[in-house]
Parts: structure tokens; sequence; C-alpha cells
């Protein structure tokens, strides 16, 4: 499939007391799950416990495919990530 | 207000699946072992919602430390989110009655599962997965944020009772259901682009739905196998496409057949020649004065229906395989005729998140990435 190759620009939100990144876009591949975002943002935090959200809206499934993500809840060309330290949207 | 309850839906909520659960032998500090459990799991339930019940089974036979319940088939590691019906469709190609699963109190495999802290673990996912549905329905998920407390509790509390009469009438508030009997949704262009384009502040949302929340979990066979008994197993979640992809229903429903679902699901597994003709028939039934059915016309039928950059991208995506061939296709453990309407899959065979879940194993020659 032609999207396997295809990349995904994603956008971390940082939300409530959660530190802002530097980097807060990035490129990843299509055919990623979603736990390589959330795995990214433990290691770029030190946290173990991370709530991260699309959209404001939901937490996917960690192994939902990045491009499924995209396609889906993309917004202007990028999908939008937004994590929290604490629950933030139930 | 009055619901429709179909007979579907009703087996559907009743719909079981026969366990015999075995504590692994590692764990078994008792002469003799202790016998297995037999215990029926409901469809749309969570393997880990039976752990109450099981756990007095086993445990006193269980080694000192604390418990960490985790469920595996055949050495897989059983995805706790994923409904208990789901499971059994797809791992289980020849339908085994009891199923024979295993259970573990220690050793978490956290490098293949994510954690899971019981009820409260299965109740978050599922309450997103209401939202990521409700967010593809709507374009935002505002309906079910929204609600109180007490509905949020009725609603869990009508899953973990297998209760269809009080999941309805709580569910029924978040008006994500498709509109009724006539079915008559358009695709509607301009309400998609907005959804791409507007960030969640769009609280309206369009009124009539047109996009079904699908979770697809593809088994590809490279190999031919007589029955499906001889199926070989799973023995690593790698080897399935886990892909979710909302279906979009072109024009009236009432046409738009499982096939056409499948068809705009999995775009690589349909040759090229059907897809042209399925463009071709939305054409027909979407354009009042028909235009040729010539490739131009089909063309700009395929720019002009919503969701254009989806159906570009399948387009563009279509490889040449011709050689895969759909062996099964499976939803709430029945194998549905593929002509049947798929307005009558959504309406009757939905897991109560909002989302259809489809197994489907597929036989291709050579290994595809979907």
């Amino acid at each position: 499939m032609a999207s396997e190759s295809r990349k995904v620009v994603v956008h971390l939100r940082a939300t409530g007391d959660a530190p802002i990144l530097k980097q807060a876009k990035f490129k990843i591949s299509g055919s990623d799950k979603f736990i390589k975002v959330i795995d990214f943002l433990r290691r770029q935090l030190h946290r173990e416990t991370l709530f991260v959200y699309v959209n404001s809206a939901f937490s996917p499934s960690p192994d939902q495919l990045i491009i499924d993500l995209y396609n889906n809840f993309g917004i202007d060309g990028k999908l939008v990530v937004n994590y929290a330290c604490s629950m933030a949207w139930g | 207000m009055s619901y429709k309850v179909t007979e579907a839906q009703k087996y559907v909520w009743q719909g079981a699946v026969p366990l015999q659960i075995h504590l692994h032998e590692s764990e078994v500090t008792t002469v003799p072992p202790p016998p297995p459990a037999l215990i029926l799991a409901p469809r749309i339930g969570y393997l880990p919602l039976l752990v109450p019940q099981i756990k007095p089974f086993f445990t006193s036979a269980l080694p000192p430390g604390a418990d960490t319940v985790w469920f595996e088939y055949k050495g897989l590691p059983l995805k706790w989110y994923i409904p208990t019906g789901v499971l059994f469709d797809l791992l289980c190609a020849e339908p085994e009655r009891p199923w024979n699963l295993t259970v573990h109190f220690r050793g978490y495999p956290g490098n293949v599962l994510t954690p899971c802290e019981g009820e409260d673990s299965v109740k978050w996912s599922f309450i997103n997965s209401l939202k990521e549905a409700a967010y593809v329905i709507t374009g935002n998920c505002k309906n079910v944020m929204n609600m109180s407390q007490s509905d949020q509790s009725e609603l869990w509390r009508s899953i973990l009772n297998g209760n269809l009469e009080a999941y309805l009438r709580v569910a029924s508030k978040l008006k994500l259901g498709l509109d009724g009997d006539d079915f008559s949704m358009k695709l509607n262009s301009s309400s998609f682009k907005s959804r791409q384009s507007t960030n969640e502040g769009d609280a309206s949302g369009p009124t009539k739905p047109g996009r079904i929340p699908v979770r697809m979990y593809i088994r590809t066979f490279n190999e031919d196998f007589d029955g499906l008994e001889d199926a070989p197993a799973v023995d690593n979640w790698d080897k399935i496409s886990y892909i979710n992809r909302p279906v979009e229903i072109f024009g009236e429903g009432k046409c738009f057949t499982l096939t056409d679902a499948m068809r705009t699901l999995l775009p690589e597994l349909f040759p090229k020649k059907s897809l042209t003709d399925d463009i071709v028939c939305v054409s027909d039934m979407e354009d009042e004065q028909k235009s040729p059915a010539g490739e131009a016309g089909s063309t700009r039928i395929t720019e002009e229906t919503g969701g254009g950059e989806i159906v570009r991208d399948h387009l563009e995506s279509l490889s040449m395989l011709d050689s895969a061939e759909i062996k099964l296709i499976r939803i709430q453990g029945i194998e549905p005729k593929m002509e049947i309407p798929f307005a009558w899959v959504v309406n009757n065979l939905m897991n109560p998140e909002h989302f259809i879940h489809i197994c489907v194993y597929v036989k291709v020659q050579e290994p595809i990435t979907l």
C-alpha cells in the first residue's frame, strides 16, 4: 500500500502542567503505531504515566496505525496529539 | 421515547463464548492442580471483567505475590481491550467450544500488552473508544464528554450487566445512531471538509451521520489450507493487521452493501476494475443526470464525492492484487452474506462503543502490507 511509506506530521501540544517540548512537531511513518508517539513522549518527559490524546478529545489505543489516525482525525495536514501528566479529558 | 430493539441486537447482547480457563502450569503450587474454570463470557464484554468470577477458582493454588492478571491463547497474550467476541472470532478460525484459554496471575508481559488495572482500565478504554467513534461520526465528541456522571455510570453498568434496554436508554441521548428506517443519508462533502479543516470548536457537526466507525482485524495466510480448523494459529500480534477506517456510506444506504463497504475499507484487496464499477455505480445513484460511465465521468465523481482525499488515496494505493482472496468475513460470530445492506450490519451488529468490528481472513500469494 502506498501509504506504507507516507510520513505524517505529528504536532505535540502540552496540556495542563505538562512541560512543553523544544521540538513540538516531527514526522513519523504512517505505518508506525501510536505507541511510538507515547514512548517518545515518555522518554522526553521522563515519565511512565502520561495521558495522550488526539485533538483534545480521546485516547486512541496504542496499536492504532498513525496513518489511520491521520486520515480519520488529522487537521490541516497534521495529527494533533495532546499530552498531560494527569487525566485531562476523562 | 421508544427504542426499536431488533432481534439481532438481542442476540448480540446475549451472545456469549463458553470459556474453559486453565491456570498456567508455572503458577500452580498445589497437587493436584486446580481444575479449569468454566464460564460464559459475554461477546460484548472484556476478559478482565471476568477476573472477579475466575479468581476464586485459582486463588488457593497461586504462589505468593501480587496479582496482575492476563490471558493467553496458544501462547498469544490476549489484548484486553478487544471485546471477547472479537478475540474469539479472530483467533479461533474454527470455533472451539469451550474456548480453552490460559490465565496468568503473575508475570505480566508488559512488552506485549498495555497495563491493565482491572475494571477501571477497561472502562477508560471503552469510553475512549466511544469518544473516538463519536468523533468519526459527528466530527467531535462533545456528546460523550458532556454526558452526566450518572449517565456515564449507567452506560457502563449496562455493559457490565449486558442490559440492552438500559444501554439504549442512555446511548440514545448521544445521538450517534443511523437515521432510522429510510436510511437515506447522503454523503455530504462539505461537512466532511469542514471536519477536516476546523478544530474541535465546531459544536454542531452534521446532523445526519454518514461515516461509520470500523475496526478491522486482518489475518493473512500465504499458503492454502483445507478447512478453517487447519488455519495456523496466531502466535504474534504483528501477524494481524489492525486497521481503523470509517466507511463512508455513499448515496442511498439501501444500495450500499457489505461488499461495497469492504471495497472502500480494503481497496488493496479488490481489483481495480470492480472499484471503478463501484464509483460509476455511485455516480448513477448520486447524479440526477446520469453521466456517461466513461473514465472522465468516474474521475470527476471521485473528485466530488466528499472524502475526496480518502477516495483518491485509495485509488493511488490500489495495488494489483488480483491474487488476494477473502476467505472469511466474520462479524459478531456470523459470516454475513456479502450482499447484505451495510446499514443492516451497522444497526444490528455494532458493538456498544459504536464500532463495527470486522474479522477478515485473507489468502494472498505473497505477503502484503495492509
